[in-house]
């Protein structure tokens, strides 16, 4: 498994399980967790044969200020209900009132299971409209589309996760997203240092199509040094993604806010299989080596013994 | 901190059956074969294959330096190249992959695959980000603790989890216990007859500790009954014998009786107990199968094995007789009066009804014969075998019942301790305190 899939895959399995046409109804009650301290609670409250499908994220706060509640509306908007108690935003999905058909009964699964990436992708879509905005502006000015110019739009912070954000910014001729990554462990810092620098020299050496990647330690990037809650630490590092007009053209972007907003747990699921990698290798030396010290350990002397236990020879 | 919040993750990974799932649901999110499947490589000596970087990386100018030309060129993530679970049954059919399982017999026996396993179970089916969560493991009863320390080293040092607690398997049995009404106080005293597929164990537990030098193991478990069924529809020339038709009917019809003789006399006056089994082939065959004395035959064969089997004699019910006889005397009484059955093969009607007489007889046998030889009266013994909703998956459902605890984080050892101390911490865990 080279990428993490978008979707969660439990609720897929559940819900495709309710909704297999011989399926029995049954009470369902699960707390479900997804990356980035999301929780999903999946339950029948009313009924067998309604499915009640709640979610909580941890940076809702900053997500509504960047239009989520407008988005999920419009993604899920026949089967929304008011949220439940102490999550963000519900769904209600009839048994009864399935569509027919078994691929939009399957698009639909596929839809609910996106709810995370659905409810993350907020600030991004907000970002790339205003990209078109500021492009269309800046087409009718006339400007130049390769001088940078610094516009005055805003930041989007979005505080995913205890110590990290993402911060998102929109100008006439780009997308910028950082990611601040911050590393508990010394080893993974290393680890991770590797992979960032393959980020960077990638686009170097041959897919010169990809997003420009940068990154820096320590100094928060010039893009959102101004924005409040930046912190400058010793151990937080800083990675930043230009998307160019290519990666954002209509039909790419919703691709690339999945790519994109998944990021962090595709960077460390990366570290922690390498160092199962690397373990794997250590294992395999070490076999190798005892292989060898069992080799070179000297022979036994066997003591000759008659039948009677006498020994032969001289003591 | 941010793992205050989040469910702690369960995962008990037996030698057939793999269960994941978050502390605080009352059945796990995943049930699959503990199998994984791996891209064969060309050196079958199993040495990992030499990364270097993927292609893209490499960039056109770098192929042709590398010694190993295009092929090395290729090379870099085969070891990501892997199915676990049902993907990993279903891609073994196709050329390239082989199946193999990590675990044998309980105990992990390939470390390699153990860990990208592992991998893929936390970031493919549980989707959590394992700083971010405790984690509550299985291991069987008389698991060495190098092992112990090797699961350790591996869930702290590769995927950093926050906390780690691992748990016997026989004590979490006894916590899934608490749910039945039969069970007035928590204790973790009892004797845990655990039966899944391949074997069934009779582990004594005193106070949450195993009490080793008194586990039997039978070779009579799941497999065994369904292998029975089978050969009785091959001697009636049922229409279709498969392993899998035996399987449902097992599973649906079969139930304990109280007396074989008796059985077979009522199955003689009431026609209506013979069933009929509608077997689905596919491709629109289906033909019925009669369903007979198998209903009560085949879950007898933990009490008279010798209808099925020619080396193993000992009924279920004296083993467990003697189980608690060879543990220390001051624990016999609680390990009588708390028997808990566990595993999927424990789920027949009536059995632990049946159980509970067999033993009952035994115990009122030795208590009757030492009356008349002493002359004194006994108070008695009580003997009660507990059987609950929870069954199926009651190891699991256990871990799931003490990790959703206030005081589980507590009893977990946490990154920091390791990082203190080493691997050899896990050697203890503190017991949980018993409500």
């Amino acid at each position: 498994m080279l990428l993490l899939q978008y979707h969660n895959l439990l609720i897929q399995s559940i819900l495709q399980e309710r909704f297999a046409p011989d399926a029995q109804p049954t009470l369902i009650d699960q707390v479900i967790s997804d990356f980035d301290n999301v929780t999903y609670h999946v339950s029948t409250p009313e009924s067998k044969t309604k499915i009640l499908i709640s979610l909580s994220v941890k940076c809702y706060k900053d997500l509504e200020k960047y239009g989520v509640t407008a988005l999920l509306q419009r993604e899920y908007e026949e089967y929304a209900v008011a949220p439940e108690a102490g999550y963000d935003f519900s769904i209600q999905v009839d048994l009864e009132n399935l569509p027919a058909t078994a691929e939009e009964k399957e698009t639909l699964i596929l839809k609910i299971a996106l709810l995370k990436r659905n409810a993350m992708a907020a600030p991004f879509e907000k970002a790339f409209a205003e990209f078109d905005r500021l492009a269309a502006e800046a087409a009718k000015n006339s400007l130049d589309l390769s001088v940078p110019e610094d516009s005055g739009s805003e930041v989007m912070a979005i505080h995913y996760r205890e110590e990290e954000s993402i911060y998102i910014r929109a100008s006439h001729d780009r997308v910028t997203v950082i990611f601040s990554v911050l590393f508990r462990e010394d080893t993974d810092r290393v680890f991770g240092k590797v992979f960032l620098q393959e980020f960077v020299d990638a686009r170097r050496r041959s897919i010169q199509n990809a997003p420009q990647v940068l990154y820096s330690n320590k100094e928060p990037p010039l893009e959102i040094r101004n924005v409040p809650g930046v912190s400058v630490k010793d151990d937080i590092s800083y990675v930043t993604f230009v998307l160019f007009p290519r990666h954002i053209a209509r039909d790419r972007r919703e691709n690339c806010i999945s790519h994109i907003q998944i990021f962090r747990d595709y960077f460390h699921y990366h570290i922690k299989c390498s160092k199962a990698y690397m373990h794997s290798r250590m294992r395999f030396r070490v076999a190798e080596f005892l292989k060898v010290l069992n080799r070179a350990k000297p022979e036994v002397e066997e003591e000759k013994k008659t039948s009677s236990g006498r020994r032969y020879g001289t003591r | 901190m941010s793992h205050l919040s989040t469910p702690a993750v369960v995962m008990g990974i037996g030698t057939g059956l793999t269960k994941l799932g978050f502390a605080g649901n009352d059945s796990p999110s995943f049930i699959f074969p503990t199998a994984i499947s791996t891209r064969n490589t060309g050196a079958a000596s199993g040495r990992p294959p030499t990364a270097a970087k993927p292609s893209f990386l490499s960039g056109p100018g770098a192929n042709s330096s590398s010694s190993g030309g295009n092929l090395a060129s290729k090379r870099g993530t085969e070891d990501l190249d892997f199915f676990i679970g049902q993907e990993a049954i279903d891609v073994s059919n196709t050329p390239g992959y082989g199946l193999n399982y990590p675990i044998r017999h309980g105990q992990i026996e390939n470390w390699d695959l153990m860990e990208r396993f592992w991998e893929n179970s936390i970031f493919k089916y549980l989707r959590c980000e394992p700083e971010d969560h405790y984690f509550l493991l299985t291991e069987p009863p008389l698991n060495p603790p190098e092992n112990r320390e090797m699961t350790a080293e591996i869930m702290f040092e590769t995927f950093n989890c926050a906390g780690l607690y691992i748990a016997v398997q026989a004590v979490l049995a006894l916590a899934a216990s608490w749910t039945s009404s039969k069970v007035q106080d928590r204790s973790l005293t009892g004797t845990v007859i655990d039966s899944g597929d391949g074997v069934t164990h009779v582990i004594p537990v005193a106070e949450g500790y195993v009490i080793a030098s008194a586990i039997k193991n039978i070779p009579i478990a799941g497999r065994d009954i369904t292998y029975f069924v089978q050969s009785l529809l091959r001697d009636r020339n049922e229409k279709d014998s498969s392993l899998r038709t035996a399987e449902k009917i097992k599973e649906e019809y079969c139930y304990v009786c109280p007396d074989i003789v008796k059985e077979f006399n009522r199955f003689d006056r009431e026609p209506e107990r013979f069933q009929k089994y509608l077997v689905d082939q596919g491709l629109g065959r289906k033909v019925t199968v009669d369903v007979g004395y198998e209903r009560f035959l085949a879950p007898e064969i933990f009490f008279n094995p010798e209808i099925a089997s020619s080396d193993f004699l000992t009924p279920l019910p004296e083993v467990v007789d003697t189980v608690i006889q060879n543990s220390p005397i001051d624990v016999r009484r609680g390990l009588y009066k708390n028997i808990v059955l566990s595993g999927g093969s424990t789920m027949f009607r009536d059995f632990g009804r049946r159980l509970q007489r067999d033993i009952k007889h035994i115990v009122d046998a030795r208590i009757h014969k030492s009356e008349e030889r002493s002359g004194a009266r006994s108070g008695g013994l009580d003997v009660q075998v507990i059987s609950h909703k929870k069954q199926r998956n009651a190891v699991w459902f256990g871990g799931s019942l003490l990790a959703q605890t206030a005081e589980f984080k507590g009893y977990c050892h946490t990154k920091k301790d390791y990082d203190e101390m080493g691997p050899g911490i896990v050697r203890q865990f503190s017991l949980f305190n018993v409500p």
